[in-house]
């Protein structure tokens, strides 16, 4: 059976200016996992919104939790979706 | 720390913005030959009895300056009272941090009306409390005629691609639907501003 892999998504304002925040997660993400993820996926919304969903599970969202999230919380994240285990809950507000 | 007049004038000119612009300048543009001013309103600023300094805080990347920096950028030379001077507020922090929306918010645009003595008369932050409001309801109209784009608070990534697409094509619709209500905010809630000054 293959090793599991892990897809992660981000939603970003591609209004506000939130482009080098999106690229620097992503990049952290690529650096730390390599073959681990299936995919990053980069989508460009609107109105200030940054959302991260591992394997389909919003982990982050600016609405929901203030401000953009630690890339180690984002990181553990994945970690815990590649050990099949629950996503550790909603980083603090920044 | 109040903005000095030499710091004001150290700034760059509209024409100097748009010229340094790297990004968006054709909808900025577009957007600046769109504006419409009702006379009145033009009136308003045109019988000033001095011209204002306005400054500006901007970036080319940010949505809101794209909509609403034009509208002043017409007002300014069809009134021939307005004297803007323009602020990248990433390399200028000191200054957006004298003007951060609810005391926390680094948001652009700002626009800062100051009399000839450098006294600040009002200012005018991202934009009209109206405009967020019409916009936030017709998002939850269209979610609400739309139920396969979710519920205004549903994560976009859960949306399969092809339905992302249209729900993006649609808010694109439901901006180009606001931009006349939205110009004329922006000019209301200037006019309001040197009125109460003037």
């Amino acid at each position: 059976m293959p090793p599991r892999t892990a897809k992660v998504t981000i939603t970003y304002c591609a209004e506000c200016g939130y482009e080098p925040m999106t690229l620097a997660l992503a990049g952290a993400l690529m650096n730390a996992f390599t073959h681990r993820l299936s995919a990053i996926e980069l989508i460009p919304w609107y109105e200030g919104s940054f959302e991260v969903s591992v394997g389909g599970k919003l982990v982050h969202s600016m609405y929901r939790d203030g401000g953009f999230p630690e890339h180690q919380t984002i990181i553990d994240a994945v970690t815990a979706h590649l050990a099949g285990r629950d996503v550790p809950p909603p980083s603090q507000p920044e | 720390m109040a903005v000095t007049r030499e710091r004001f004038e150290s700034g760059m000119t509209y024409d100097e913005y748009k010229a340094q612009m790297n990004r968006n300048k054709e909808q900025f543009e577009a957007n600046e030959h769109g504006v419409v001013v009702d006379p009145g309103d033009l009136a308003a600023f045109t019988g000033l009895p001095r011209p204002l300094n306005v400054l500006v805080l901007g970036e080319d990347w940010c949505g809101d300056v794209i909509a609403n920096f034009p509208v002043i950028g017409r007002l300014a030379p069809d009134s021939g009272k307005l004297n803007l001077r323009c602020f990248l507020r990433d390399q200028h922090p000191d200054i957006m941090d004298q003007y951060l929306k609810d005391g926390r918010f680094r948001s652009i645009p700002v626009f800062v009306f100051f009399d000839d003595d450098m006294h600040e008369i009002g200012r005018f932050v991202e934009r009209p409390d109206c405009v967020t409001a019409l916009r936030d309801e017709k998002r939850k109209a269209l979610s609400a005629e739309h139920p396969e784009f979710g519920l205004p608070d549903t994560p976009i990534a859960e949306l399969p691609e092809d339905v992302r697409v249209k729900y993006q094509a649609a808010m694109a619709e439901i901006r180009a639907e606001m931009v006349a209500f939205a110009n004329k905010a922006v000019i209301e809630e200037l006019r309001a501003i040197v009125e109460r000054g003037a």
